[in-house]
């Protein structure tokens, strides 16, 4: 495909651990690349994929989609209007079943997937960190592959204006589990929470074989689905040569704090950046 | 049956009102009196609660009272609760225990050298939601607790709450023994290490009401306890204590104050949630007169609260060393 392939933007979505292999031979095509979040394993790898980009002038973004969701699109406006005042206390959870369908199971091999500080909560640590400030310090505790068939990961962040942040991310909910997300952010002057299943306007229950099961939908149509808006996104900043709504650069910065994370995991005391 | 007699020492905490309130509901009871420094509060609430007034706490003591509740400010608790035991008093203290692991030691030694019990007011192990909750743990429901994220999230309070000198601190003082109390209890297991991130981050009154505890239990698991004062004056309701516990079978989410009902005031504008279970400080007030019937051992005891208190003592700590902390556990007499 690669050699043949008459295409000008190449969309990678295989699991973390190929990302850079894939991306930069595109980018050595002089194809534009959208890679999947996070951008890669390490510091090595990411630094790599941007350098090729710039050599070859080619564009390059990474699907930190959560900035393209409207709910949370709606946070950011309230905190870029002035209306929270300053954001201060922030609590994000991003709570699900492990992952069953992933190929060759690659979330629950750490080397492939990170797992879940590198997978899950990178997505609140990108939207904090664009939306609140930057990192100064990380302490983290995760299962660290330590429980079979379930992670869990909390991340506390100290940012350099001061504000903390609790962020929590889970793989150990039971199967059948839905996928439940929230925020809470406290500001000087207000504070907005989001809760995804209480917000949902349509929920399905079902019985099948005796089993219930209930399910939580958002539907988010159009130009406004998440995923199709970063995608939109990035053709037009290749069409009309605009500035990348998510650059290289940010998806770098994300990946800085959750390395610190596990590190922090791994060591039981915070890391500084 | 001996009525069992009742003083409370001090409303500088408003926790007072409730407890002596619940105490007026139980049947056996008699409050003997209300002492209070302050004598427009001491006479008003006496009035209230139809009862005798002290202005100095020792003459209460001197008193028939078979126990007193004390809901000074912190700093007193200490100096209070001793002159208690001397004088023969089983004594309920508002939370936290005390100020420092020393001033606890003292206390529960003089207790202990009395010959009376000593309790912490951890009115949430009496909430129903929490019993309820850990019962289901106790059974196995959930398997082994892995992790709890605990969120103890209220208002912030005034006057000497602010004042360092008398309450130690603020959100992480205020609010971090609830939950330390209860994850202790929910997991069988006592305090590893502490680290806290905390800070004056909203309300400019130089004093902590941001806080985020993550520490770890000797059984291997991990928690955090949010401890801050953070909310907006027109929340919809001041008390939040919620768990989230993950276990190797399953996963519990419990909420103390979660039976509520949402009301819209149209006259004031007021939009609250009101709370319309037990909360807790019932069965807390019914255990200390229980206490005070029998001489029993206390749930929710003056050691209990001693490991709580080490908690937010062990926060205060890494706040200010940027390092996850050893807890250091007080070491009894007895």
């Amino acid at each position: 495909m690669m050699e043949q392939g008459d295409f000008d933007v190449l969309d990678v979505c295989l699991p973390t651990y190929l990302h850079k292999e894939y991306a930069i031979a595109a980018m050595d095509k002089g194809k534009h690349v959208f890679c999947e979040k996070p951008i890669a394993l390490t510091m090595e790898d990411g630094e790599a994929m941007l350098e090729a980009a710039a050599a070859n002038g080619v564009k390059f973004s990474v699907g930190h989609v959560l900035r393209f969701f409207p709910s949370y699109r709606q946070a950011q406006e309230q905190i870029e209007t002035g209306r929270l005042g300053v954001p201060r206390l922030i609590r994000t959870t991003r709570n699900q079943a492990f992952p069953q369908w992933s190929w060759e199971n690659w979330y629950q091999d750490y080397r492939k997937s990170g797992g879940p500080i590198m997978d899950l909560v990178i997505h609140d640590v990108d939207w904090i960190i664009r939306n609140v400030g930057a990192v100064e310090r990380v302490f983290a505790k995760s299962f660290n592959g330590t429980v079979s068939g379930q992670e869990h990961c909390i991340l506390l962040l100290r940012l350099k204006n001061g504000a903390i942040a609790h962020v929590e991310g889970s793989w150990a909910y039971p199967s059948g589990s839905a996928f439940h997300v929230t925020y809470e952010i406290v500001g000087t002057k207000a504070q907005i929470e989001f809760d995804n299943l209480s917000t949902s306007p349509v929920i399905k229950q079902t019985c099948e074989e005796g089993l219930h099961k209930l399910e939580a939908f958002s539907p988010v149509e159009g130009s406004a689905e998440p995923y199709c808006a970063e995608l939109n996104e990035f053709v037009r900043s290749i069409e009309y040569n605009l500035p990348l709504a998510v650059t290289g650069q940010e998806a770098i910065e994300a990946l800085k704090v959750v390395l610190a994370g596990i590190q922090s995991s791994q060591t039981g005391q915070p890391v500084s950046l | 049956m001996k009525n069992v007699k009742i003083g409370v020492i001090s409303f500088e905490h408003m926790h007072a009102v409730s407890y002596t309130k619940a105490l007026l509901e139980l049947p056996g009871v008699e409050l003997l009196g209300i002492a209070d420094e302050d004598e427009f509060r001491g006479t008003r609430m006496a009035y209230e609660f139809k009862t005798r007034y002290f202005k100095d706490y020792h003459d209460l003591l001197n008193e028939a009272v078979d126990g007193v509740i004390i809901c000074t400010n912190n700093k007193m608790h200490c100096q209070v609760s001793v002159d208690a035991a001397l004088k023969g008093k089983h004594i309920m203290v508002e939370k936290p225990f005390a100020l420092t692991a020393a001033e606890a030691r003292q206390m529960i030694r003089a207790a202990d050298e009395a010959g009376v019990r000593i309790m912490n007011a951890f009115p949430m192990r009496f909430n129903p939601n929490i019993v309820a909750a850990r019962e289901m743990v106790e059974r196995g429901e959930i398997g082994d607790i892995l992790s709890i994220t605990g969120i103890n999230h209220g208002k912030i309070p005034s006057g000497w709450f602010l004042n360092k000198e008398l309450s130690g601190g603020g959100g992480v003082m205020d609010h971090t023994v609830h939950l330390a109390d209860l994850i202790r209890w929910f997991t069988n297991s006592e305090y590893r290490s502490v680290y806290c991130e905390s800070g004056d981050l909203i309300h400019n009154k130089q004093i902590d009401d941001c806080g985020i505890v993550v520490a770890e239990m000797e059984s291997g698991a991990f928690v955090t306890i949010d401890c801050s004062w953070a909310h907006h004056k027109n929340y919809p309701i001041w008390p939040q204590v919620d768990m989230e516990i993950i276990g190797t079978k399953g996963v519990l989410e419990v909420k103390a104050f979660g039976q509520v009902n949402h009301i819209v005031d149209e006259v004031s504008g007021i939009i609250v949630d009101v709370i319309w279970n037990e909360g807790g400080d019932e069965g807390l007030v019914r255990e200390f007169v229980e206490v005070c019937r029998t001489g029993k051992e206390p749930l929710a005891s003056g050691r209990d609260g001693a490991r709580a208190l080490e908690v937010a003592v062990a926060a205060y700590q890494s706040t200010d060393s940027h390092t996850a902390t050893m807890v250091e556990h007080i070491e009894f007499d007895r």
